[in-house]
């Protein structure tokens, strides 16, 4: 699933991912909110472990991706932590190849950025909390965006890499539905518990004035 | 914003879980085993700590990269595939989610089961000791027959040894989990760091 093996994809898809990526990740570094290093750390730790806990869905089996929660806490952040995460996993538990690490990194990260640029905004103008609800909702948009969007770009990579689309996408929609589910409630969950217990943490007015998203 | 007061709040709400649930095991990459005994290659497909790979698709591939055959799975992930010729073989299967892994299976696993490919004429064991004996000896001197007999109950016995040395590699330990936390941590210093090193070098 998220994870793609080396000798999946085609030079061309691997090249222009790892193009694209490398680019991305020069401009969030540019970008790097150091005070949000902390968080995106740990955050970072989460994803990496994250992928230890999976449940098989149907011919496959998924675990939480957790990236509409980095980018919505994170913004550009979250590009070096989603980053350093996948290198790790590869590293320690040889999910996915260095080869595809460009793609990978690009197939989690462009989803995140999304998330932070369409629902970033509204979590600011939610800043003098009026109730959980709203909180709640535009992390589960999150949550779920993330993970809708992570599996269209999968398919798009093993589509362009020659792989037969139409059962890919078939094996893709029947796992990564239910999972965009949970991880909408747990991301909406997350966020919820944040806003209680660590209002700082979400994206403020101040985080405004820092970082201007593209 | 204080970075400190928000990392001791989230370490412990994001990770510890993640820690207690996944020490021992659990991993999610598709595995595939595969073992000859004689021309008979049983194997299973499966998630590394997440069960069952039934719904994969297997393919035996040879050394020119011609899928020979494509066994079914059952429910449990099993198949199996018989050999045509001594020859170097590679299972490969996929989900078709970008999930790919494959197991080789060298030649040398599966010559002692052919000796009617290798020695060109097939001969009947009744007389193999004595009447063709002299034309085709065998590398040590035994009995063909022997030596596959013996290469047989060496694979067989191998097998659940072999088993286990994969189940052993697929675990995620809690070392290789731990190093990956403390370089995320120790990033995090590194940057932190030099950022603290840039502000005070400014007046």
């Amino acid at each position: 699933m998220a994870h793609i093996p080396d000798g999946v994809l085609s030079a061309p898809v691997l090249i222009a991912g790892a193009i694209a990526s490398a680019g991305l990740l020069a401009l969030a570094l540019r970008r790097l909110d150091y005070d949000h290093l902390p968080a995106a750390a740990a955050l970072s730790a989460a994803f990496f472990v994250a992928s230890l806990i999976s449940v098989p869905v149907g011919p496959s089996s998924v675990h939480l991706l957790l990236n509409g929660l980095m980018g919505l806490l994170l913004g550009w952040t979250a590009l070096p932590a989603l980053f350093v995460a996948l290198v790790l996993q590869a590293v320690f538990f040889g999910y996915g190849g260095f080869a595809v690490l460009g793609v990978n990194t690009l197939n989690m990260a462009l989803p995140a950025l999304l998330c932070a640029l369409a629902l970033r905004p509204l979590l600011r103008r939610e800043r003098p909390w009026s109730g959980a609800r709203p909180v709640f909702w535009i992390g589960a948009a999150a949550g779920g965006a993330g993970v809708l969007l992570t599996a269209v770009m999968l398919a798009l990579s093993l589509g362009l890499s020659g792989q037969a689309f139409i059962p890919a996408a078939q094996v893709l929609v029947i796992t990564y539905v239910p999972l965009a589910l949970v991880e909408a409630l747990i991301t909406g969950t997350v966020l919820r518990f944040l806003q209680r217990v660590e209002p700082d943490l979400l994206p403020g007015p101040r985080a405004l004035e820092v970082e201007a998203l593209p | 914003m204080a970075p400190r007061r928000i990392l001791s709040h989230l370490v412990p709400i994001l990770i510890l879980p993640g820690l207690a649930l996944s020490t021992p095991a659990q991993a999610h990459k598709l595995r595939v085993f595969a073992a000859a005994e004689g021309p008979l290659i049983t194997g299973s497909a499966y998630f590394a700590g997440g069960g069952a790979a039934a719904g994969a698709r297997i393919r035996v591939v040879d050394a020119q990269n011609r899928t020979l055959a494509e066994p079914t799975l059952d429910a449990a992930g099993r198949f199996s595939y018989r050999a045509q010729a001594a020859a170097d073989l590679l299972i490969v299967a996929e989900t078709g989610d970008g999930h790919r892994t494959e197991w080789r299976i060298p030649a040398s696993d599966l010559t002692g089961s052919f000796p009617a490919t290798d020695s060109g004429a097939p001969e009947p064991p009744a007389t193999a000791p004595t009447a063709a004996a002299p034309p085709t000896p065998a590398p040590s001197g035994l009995d063909p027959l022997l030596t596959t007999a013996i290469e047989g109950a060496v694979a067989r016995q191998l097998r659940p040894l072999r088993e286990e040395l994969q189940s052993f590699q697929d675990q995620a330990r809690l070392r290789d989990i731990l190093g990956g936390l403390g370089y995320i941590l120790g990033l995090m210093g590194l940057a932190l760091w030099w950022r603290s090193r840039r502000t005070a070098a400014r007046p």
